[in-house]
């Protein structure tokens, strides 16, 4: 094993829906390292980015070479050009490169077509200021000369016709006559998605109303859900305005490069197939914990925070196969009758320690603290908690402590366990304890084996990619 | 059941009149009196959402004396009806339509057969959107649908009547998609066959 003494992960945005910036879990513990994924899986390519400031010339320069193969003859000098963004780009790796493929696109864009009202809409998920944060983080004013909008899901809507009924998408997002869809490919849910057309996921978040967000995840299976962002995408009212895709393309190593292309079905295969082969893996590895406590260490949410690129939410849904299209659930709003699955417990989780994340803030976790003791560091921190209206009853069992160490002392107590894992935002490597570190370095060869030989075969030939 | 500890308030003097508090308010609570909000603590669910939208940041919550417990208990209201209606919607009453409160979707069909006119209304009596507000809201509207309610969309955006669902989805888009599990989807929530498309929007 390489491992070294804990790598710092890329900084974070600041905000008003999380707590003031503290020292980061490496910097406070010596005894945390951090694991090199090709250790695990010596076959995981190198990437050109996990979040270095500066490798940012490689991104935009890998936007630009993706870009020029892009047919953009839909797009004439006097259109106006919405180049729509998904908030959760900026919680990937720090944000920069995601940023940073946006401001090239727009360059481009006015440098091939001569267009030049090339707008920025930044859909956020639900904080009223959060797009105002991101832009400002980012410099997209500057960037984008003041045309920059938010867009949220309580924003006044437009009805789309579709294949499969009248469904709800955001004014704003589509008040140009173009737009163009630039988007990310973390898998982030794959517990909700399945990888089943997740490139076209936006189409019924990030761009819709919440009607159409709860349609599809209430009323909808986990894999049925996909229908959705598909028949939004192929309606004609976005089709008349569609211009191309540009996707910032990831492993759990980093940013591998930029998929772009009038064809967002040929991009959601590729993504599909490279997500099995490498996320696949390390979601698997998840699954080999039999134990441990999870630390939060981050700029977003808890469940969204990355660890060894993927988020925390994967960890706590890792007791199924996420890519199995057997299963009709993994985690769900609609159930199997008489076999409900309860996604917020998992029993390998023994415990979570909040060193830093932002608060609900919209996100659920009410069964949470039920079921993995949660210790919140810090009162300035609990505070927050306490006013979330999402987690009311919270507080109510979670456990205030003073430092880290007495928060990973006492979930390790009650918890019985003595190995931890950290969602940084690391990318290319691990955040843990030594003790994590020898289980995984022990089972990565045993699933390296199991998905190579069975589960990659099964998941390819489930989505017609075998 | 929600239990609601914390209520909204704000600075009178400076507030502009802008009326976005009162449009993303889930319960209607907030009625606007002479460009002025005026906010009925029992009506407010403790959602937060007017003080994040609140543009000149005056407005907070603050906790309650005592704890509000919101909620429609299923039994109050006649059980065959209550489960007609959610079989009529294709719900199953165990599932937890808010997953911020837990509350199953048997308590919001009893808040529609008790009364309940609009999302409004089953928001006030439930406590439903108290957290996030967005992944319960299309059950709700569905199971309102299902029981007739008026479902023109209230000024100001707050809500538009989205209802589709797994049950609804038309031949032709099932040829359309044939790899969406639409089908296999059906048989695994619906083992007994019993859910049928909302005939409002067959197509």
């Amino acid at each position: 094993m390489t491992a070294s003494a804990a790598l710092l992960p890329p900084a974070f945005m600041p905000s008003d829906y999380g707590p003031g910036l503290r020292p980061h879990v490496g910097e406070q513990l010596s005894s945390m390292i951090s694991v090199p994924l090709t250790d695990l899986f010596p076959r995981f390519e190198p990437a050109i980015t996990a979040g270095d400031p500066a490798d940012l010339d490689r991104v935009r320069a890998e936007t630009r070479k993706s870009l020029a193969n892009v047919d953009m003859s839909k797009i004439g000098p006097g259109d106006s050009v919405n180049i729509l963004a998904s908030e959760h780009g900026f919680g990937l790796m720090g944000g920069w490169p995601y940023a940073e493929m946006v401001k090239t696109i727009r360059e481009v864009v006015i440098e091939r077509t001569g267009c030049r009202k090339v707008s920025l809409r930044l859909a956020i998920y639900r904080g009223f200021r959060e797009a105002d944060e991101v832009a400002e983080h980012f410099g997209f004013e500057e960037a984008f000369e003041g045309s920059v909008h938010g867009l949220g899901p309580f924003d006044p809507g437009v009805e789309v016709d579709t294949a499969i009924g009248p469904m709800y998408l955001i004014k704003r997002a589509f008040d140009g006559s173009k737009f163009i869809h630039a988007y990310y490919d973390d898998p982030r849910e794959m517990y909700f998605n399945r990888l089943l057309y997740k490139s076209f996921k936006s189409f019924c978040m990030s761009y819709a109303r919440y009607e159409t967000r709860s349609v599809y995840h209430s009323l909808f299976g986990n894999r049925s859900g996909s229908i959705i962002p598909r028949a939004l995408f192929d309606s004609d009212f976005i089709q008349q305005r569609y211009a191309f895709s540009s996707v910032l393309r990831t492993t759990p190593m980093g940013v591998i490069g930029i998929d772009a292309t009038t064809d967002l079905y040929a991009i959601d295969r590729r993504i599909t197939k490279g997500h099995l082969e490498t996320y696949g893996r390390m979601q698997r590895l998840f699954a080999k914990i039999e134990d441990c406590v999870a630390i939060w260490d981050g700029g977003r949410w808890g469940y969204y925070l990355h660890g060894g690129g993927l988020i925390f939410g994967t960890l706590l849904t890792s007791h199924s196969d996420a890519f199995d299209l057997d299963k009709p659930v993994v985690a769900g709003f609609m159930q199997v009758p008489g076999a409900p699955i309860n996604f917020s417990r998992h029993k390998a989780l023994r415990g979570i320690v909040v060193n830093q994340a932002w608060v609900g803030a919209g996100i659920p976790y009410v069964t949470m603290p039920f079921t993995s003791p949660m210790y919140i560091v810090g009162e300035e921190q609990a505070k927050l908690w306490r006013e979330d209206p999402t987690n009311p009853l919270l507080m109510d069992r979670a456990t205030v402590v003073d430092s880290l160490e007495q928060g990973i002392a006492m979930a390790c107590e009650k918890g019985k366990t003595d190995k931890l894992i950290v969602f940084d935002g690391s990318y290319g490597h691990i955040t843990c304890n030594r003790s994590m570190a020898d289980l995984l370095m022990a089972r990565a060869p045993e699933v390296e084996r199991e998905v190579a030989d069975t589960l990659l075969p099964k998941w390819m030939a489930q989505r017609g990619l075998a | 059941m929600a239990v609601v500890k914390l209520v909204a308030d704000y600075a009178v003097e400076p507030c502009i009149g802008c009326r976005l508090c009162d449009i993303v308010c889930p319960s209607n609570a907030i009625e606007m009196v002479g460009r002025k909000p005026i906010i009925d603590d029992a009506l407010c669910i403790g959602c937060g959402r007017c003080v994040d939208r609140c543009p000149e940041d005056i407005m907070w919550m603050e906790e309650r004396a005592a704890p509000l417990t919101v909620t429609v208990r299923p039994e109050a209201a006649p059980q065959d009806a209550v489960l007609a209606l959610l079989d009529k919607a294709g719900i199953d009453p165990a599932v937890s339509v808010c997953v911020c409160t837990l509350t199953p979707a048997s308590e919001i069909a009893a808040a529609v057969v008790k009364g309940a006119k609009d999302l409004e209304e089953v928001c006030a009596m439930t406590g439903m959107r108290s957290g996030c507000g967005i992944y319960c809201v299309a059950p709700a509207l569905r199971l309102l649908q299902a029981a007739g309610r008026d479902m023109k969309p209230p000024k100001a955006h707050r809500w538009y009547p989205s209802t589709l669902s797994l049950w609804d989805v038309p031949a032709e888009a099932l040829a359309r998609y044939p790899d969406a599990f639409i089908e296999e989807d059906r048989k695994a929530f619906d083992p007994d066959g019993k859910y049928a498309p909302l005939p409002e929007n067959a197509r």
